[in-house]
């Protein structure tokens, strides 16, 4: 029902389509000018090097190229008051389906490594994600599969093309599944068709563990033959198979892992399993039961990116609570906020403050669950997450602390471009004041 | 012949087991307790009562489950629990006016599913018969300062009755403020499209035929309530036939209980607007999505909105914020507005939907009155819930700031005079991993 809701919201009024797009439409192309663009006078929470008063971020040529108390800005700068604003970092959203349109899994079998998402950028949801304040996001496959596809992590810019969104040398990423969704619990197979293997939380770890067993000879076949072919010039090359190679670059390192999860038994499981064929899981997906097992997670070093407080919606959501967050945090494991949702995806800062109110994180700590953290998590954190010099100008601007109510964002810029600009979107409020006169008189 | 080898090591694993739980804290092991009534002193808080006072450094009495006094001047009588308030905030509890909560514990969980009973007219369904005081969603909720819901059945074209309760009891009896707040009528639909007023338009079939349908569907329901009226008339006349679906519908003629009208979009609204008008009832909407385009005609003939979830994705064709604008629109044009969550998981965060709400243009203070007093009214029950007044029942909370903040850590709980112990499944998971020792 919940998912319902969330999703399925279409149609309506449609004489207000053409004029929405219209002006969502026209920003956007507002937003693709290059600028150098100075925010003047706000609170900057820089999430890693605390929080300034009265301050100016100065973003150049894309970059961050000043923030503090006393920022010379160059003439020709674009300046934005922020006085009674809030700076913080564009936010970061590591568990996303966005843009995908349908079919986010490759169902028919349980491995598939090898398939990979291109995110459509045209995608409406992109845009009122922005409207959240959300700036980057890790666009995974769903959850299916024991071994699911590769990621696209992406930034949000919208009417651009679908590799103009992809982020450069970003890490791969392959999303791995465990429990109730790989076993089908919670759907019934058409007539006539059998049920697909796996079926328990024992054949997903059979699963694992025999096509990582087939990986590691296909590299050992590739190894022995580049070793051989030194010497021997007709020594037989390997028949190429691209699902066993990106199992090997997995257990290379070179994709990383982030694994759907619930219960405390299953993450225990896949971190054995990595261990056992030689690799780190980076970051455990929804996770709920996380907090049981935190020393665990931390000390194989994944990161954990989690709901704030979604629960008792399945069997293994019975023992998720809302102060997972915190409490994986104050044992050591790097925590995000995701929203898995196209709606939640627009009001991460208020999932943010829930890990404060649930376990006492600081504000600074929460923040840090949908900036540097989930940076950290994609692998992207030398380039954004935080306002620091040197980073890419990726930021959102609130007319409040981004956590009371009341606030809301005005403007995200990617890379020194403005894509969401609230004084230039159209709001209800002045959809209602243009049509008044072809509405039944709805003006408040 | 391995299975019942299986079955029986099973049995002699279970022994161990039981002595094992049994060492458990109990805590781990018990369900939530009920609230304990008593004598309950908060000084020096500030009362926010919700009839447009905020009194600084205050004291409320509460005794024999009531408001017993408000105000600086207001001393402790001689037995009373007395509860340091300074520095606090104290608030009637919140009220959630659409979940399903004590109907649903683990949503893919059929066997815990009671909310959606089989066929299309279900008058007669009782919400409150089906309530689980035992719910763990129940505990869990309360203890953000969310008192009182609405718990509905779905599904159909009328799913049954609603009811009011509160969120403490030992029975459903002892938890009902209302039995009958209202019936649930979906409002039927063309057109695709979700939200979750009304019936779903049917997914890919041509707009004519979807129209078409929607029609036949509105005549369907218009003619059951025709038959219905018809027989409560005849009941009035002193016939003593019973029909124990029709029966159940007579306080809607009677104006007891209102018609919840799950509508959504316009064309629903003006449908539920025509049933009051035709039917004589008296109609709440339940959704009211695009309450913002009938929002003087709302206003105009008094009708109530119970916002359907803020934490929605917008239609493709409007504004980005059109869900978070739509509250303060319907609240500028008159129009008396609720909040819900729709679902018993997330009741404890209703306040954070209206925080929403309160970013694009509705006041801090009409979210709160959206919370308390205004849904107090909607369901009659103003008299007794609702305000911090001397006589109402005492639902009332103590927080550390804004309600609307989720950074507001809330600290005590009252449900009908009775003191809430905040010991739910999520607490006692939380302290139990908390204290684990640390493994290195």
């Amino acid at each position: 029902m919940r998912m319902n809701r969330v999703y399925g919201k279409l149609g309506g009024w449609r004489a207000f389509v053409l004029l929405v797009g219209i002006l969502a439409n026209g920003l956007a192309g507002a937003g693709a000018q290059a600028q150098n663009i100075a925010i003047r006078g706000a609170t900057i929470l820089t999430v890693t090097r605390g929080t300034i008063q009265n301050g100016t971020v100065l973003i150049q040529n894309g970059k961050i190229t000043a923030v503090g108390t006393n920022v010379n800005i160059p003439a020709g700068t674009r300046i934005v008051d922020g006085t009674g604003k809030y700076i913080m970092p564009g936010i970061i959203d590591a568990h996303s389906h966005l843009g995908m349109d349908t079919g986010l899994n490759e169902g028919a079998e349980s491995v598939t490594p090898e398939v990979k998402i291109e995110v459509r950028a045209d995608a409406l949801n992109i845009y009122r994600a922005l409207a959240g304040g959300t700036t980057t996001l890790n666009v995974l496959h769903g959850s299916a599969n024991v071994v699911g596809g590769q990621a696209a992590l992406v930034k949000l810019k919208w009417g651009t093309t679908p590799d103009e969104m992809l982020i450069d040398d970003a890490p791969r990423i392959v999303k791995f599944a465990l429990g109730e969704n790989p076993k089908r619990s919670n759907s019934t197979p058409q007539a006539g068709q059998e049920r697909r293997f796996p079926a328990t939380r024992m054949g997903v770890e059979q699963t694992l563990r025999w096509w990582f067993t087939e990986a590691q000879k296909y590299k050992k076949g590739w190894t022995d033959y580049n070793q051989a072919v030194k010497t021997d010039k007709t020594a037989l090359m390997p028949r190429r198979d691209l699902r066993l190679e990106a199992l090997s670059d997995i257990i290379d390192g070179k994709i990383w892992v982030h694994a759907h999860s619930y219960r405390e038994d299953e993450i225990m499981m896949l971190m054995k399993v990595a261990e056992d064929f030689g690799f780190r899981i980076k970051t455990f997906q929804h996770v709920l039961e996380g907090y049981k097992v935190a020393d665990e997670i931390a000390k194989h070093g994944a990161g954990a990116s989690t709901f704030a407080d979604m629960w008792a919606y399945k069997m293994e959501a019975w023992d998720a609570i809302p102060h997972n967050a915190t409490l994986m945090a104050r044992r050591g494991v790097n925590v995000s906020m995701n929203s898995d949702s196209d709606e939640r995806v627009r009001r991460l800062y208020q999932e943010a403050a829930i890990a404060i109110k649930y376990g006492g994180a600081t504000e600074e700590e929460a923040l840090r669950m949908i900036t540097i953290n989930p940076a950290w998590q994609m692998g992207i954190d030398q380039r954004t997450g935080s306002i620091e010099v040197g980073k890419d100008g990726d930021v959102a601007i609130f007319n409040g602390h981004p956590f009371a109510p009341a606030s809301r964002v005005e403007m995200t810029i990617i890379e020194g471009k403005v894509y969401f600009d609230r004084d230039q979107a159209m709001t209800l409020e002045k959809l209602l004041r243009t049509l008044v006169t072809t509405t039944d008189g709805v003006l408040p | 012949m391995k299975a019942r080898s299986d079955e029986r090591r099973a049995t002699s694993w279970a022994a161990p087991l039981l002595i094992l739980a049994a060492l458990l804290p109990a805590s781990l092991n018990a369900q939530a307790s009920q609230g304990t009534a008593g004598t309950y002193f908060l000084r020096g808080g500030t009362v926010v009562t919700m009839t447009g006072q905020r009194l600084a450094g205050a004291n409320v009495l509460i005794q024999n489950g009531k408001i017993a006094g408000v105000g600086a001047n207001v001393q402790a009588p001689a037995g009373a629990t007395t509860i340091d308030a300074a520095g606090k905030f104290v608030y009637p509890g919140m009220i959630d006016s659409q979940t399903d909560m004590g109907l649903s514990e683990i949503g893919s969980v059929a066997a815990t599913q009671d909310v959606t009973e089989l066929g299309t007219y279900n008058p007669h369904m009782k919400a409150l018969t089906a309530v689980n005081p035992s719910s763990e969603l129940i505990a869990v909720s309360r203890v953000n300062g969310v008192t009182t819901v609405i718990t509905a059945p779905s599904g159909g074209m009328i799913s049954g009755q609603a009811a009011l309760i509160h969120l403490d009891g030992w029975t459903q009896d002892e938890m009902a403020v209302k039995p009958v707040a209202g019936y649930i009528i979906n409002y039927p639909r063309s057109g695709g499209g979700g939200g979750r007023g009304g019936r779903g338009g049917g997914g890919g079939e041509p707009e004519g035929d979807a129209a078409a349908r929607t029609a036949q569907q509105i005549a369907e329901l218009r003619e059951y309530l025709t038959r219905a009226k018809d027989y409560d008339r005849v009941r009035d006349g002193g016939s003593r036939t019973l029909d124990i679906q029709l029966e159940g519908l007579r306080p809607l003629f009677s104006g007891e209980a209102p018609a919840i009208v799950m509508a959504d979009n316009k064309e629903q609204i003006e449908g539920a607007f025509k049933l009051a008008d035709d039917f004589g009832i008296k109609i709440v909407i339940s959704g009211g999505d695009e309450g913002y385009k009938v929002a003087s005609e709302l206003a105009r003939r008094g009708v109530p909105v119970i916002l359907g979830s803020i934490q929605s994705a917008p239609a493709a064709d409007v504004p980005y914020d059109a869900v978070f604008a739509n509250p303060g629109v319907l609240h500028r044009a008159g129009v008396k507005i609720a909040f819900s969550t729709g679902d018993g998981s997330n009741a404890r965060h209703v306040p954070y939907h209206a925080a929403l709400a309160t970013a694009y243009g509705l006041p801090l203070d009409a979210a709160m009155q959206a919370l308390t007093i205004n849904p107090a009214q909607i369901w009659g029950v103003a008299d007794r819930v609702g305000t911090i007044e001397i006589g109402k029942i005492a639902d009332v909370f103590v927080t550390s700031g804004d309600p609307l903040d989720i950074r507001s850590i809330v600290s005590e709980v009252f449900i009908d005079g009775k003191r809430i112990k905040f010991d739910d499944r999520h607490t006692r998971l939380y302290e139990k991993y908390n204290a684990r020792p640390k493994k290195n």
